[in-house]
């Protein structure tokens, strides 16, 4: 029996898109409003799980060539590092700073340092969650 | 017709950084002001003016709101009688659209509509399954998608 996955596959090219926009939104709305790092982590594998239901999973692999053990490793480093700067400070490890900085063409913007804590949070829970559906999701 | 809207932005930013101001309401004097002179020389473009499939895809809508609202009622008058009228069936379409986006466009606006409902598309992509309310009218519901939503998509697409 063979299926033909044509309208699943064209809403998957245009939504996916969508998805992944809504997730660094998120990411980067996580200060003041609902959303974080958590969040956007796990919308991320929620937009490459539809890949991989739309397109098989070699799709994936092909589509982001990263291990995403590697990603699991690199977000806990940067959220680490982002604690022990803190500790070079002079300050109690994980202390956040934040300021009003004026940048060019977006004026008057927060930045902080709970942002790169949280995009470590972001690449660990996509680089585990994406890892745990992977190998679950192999036939070997 | 991507390549055009690509020149319209740049015509955009283009004006927006003559006058200096990067605010949205010169950018969009500055895309009216791009889509005037690609109109006026359309005729030196490689490719048919996008204006055009702007004018179908807003008449396909208007379509689409009209058939919503025709055929809803069509169910109402289906679900407020007493017993059951009618006998559902499945009916082939075959459609002479071409690219995936085309069909999935129409499978989800048949869908979309009450009483029709896309059930599957053929694996050669040459013919549609849809699921009718009524039987009886399957030849007056499929002359319908032909003549409205078929030729309208063609209209924007092409």
């Amino acid at each position: 029996m063979k299926t033909n996955d044509l309208i699943l596959q064209t809403v998957t090219k245009v939504v996916l898109f969508i998805i992944l926009v809504f997730a660094v939104f998120i990411l980067n709305a996580g200060h003041h409003s609902p959303g974080g790092g958590f969040v956007g982590g796990l919308l991320t594998t929620s937009a490459f799980v539809l890949l991989s239901l739309a397109f098989g999973m070699e799709t994936v692999q092909k589509a982001v060539p990263v291990n995403f053990r590697h990603v699991m490793a690199l977000g806990l480093s940067i959220a680490f590092l982002c604690g022990i700067g803190a500790t070079v400070l002079q300050y109690p490890f994980l202390t956040h700073a934040f300021g009003y900085v004026h940048l060019p063409l977006l004026g008057e913007t927060e930045l902080t340092t709970a942002l790169i804590f949280d995009i470590g949070v972001y690449l660990t829970v996509t680089g585990a969650t994406m890892t745990a559906i992977l190998t679950i999701g192999e036939d070997r | 017709m991507a390549m055009q809207v690509l020149v319209n932005l740049i015509l955009a930013f283009v004006w927006a950084f003559l006058n200096n101001d990067l605010t949205p309401v010169t950018f969009a004097v500055g895309y009216v002001l791009g889509f005037v002179l690609l109109f006026l020389l359309r005729r030196f473009l490689p490719a048919p003016f996008y204006g055009r499939r702007i004018v179908a895809l807003v008449v396909l809508i208007g379509i689409f709101l009209k058939e919503l609202i025709l055929s809803n009622i069509d169910v109402i008058k289906h679900v407020a009688k007493p017993q059951q009228a009618f006998t559902p069936g499945i009916v082939a379409l075959p459609i002479h659209l071409r690219s995936p986006r085309e069909i999935t466009t129409l499978a989800n606006l048949i869908s979309l509509t009450p009483g029709t409902l896309s059930v599957d598309v053929s694996v050669d992509n040459s013919t549609l399954y849809i699921h009718v309310l009524d039987i009886s009218a399957a030849e007056e519901v499929s002359d319908d998608i032909k003549n409205t939503f078929e030729k309208r998509i063609r209209e924007v697409t092409r």
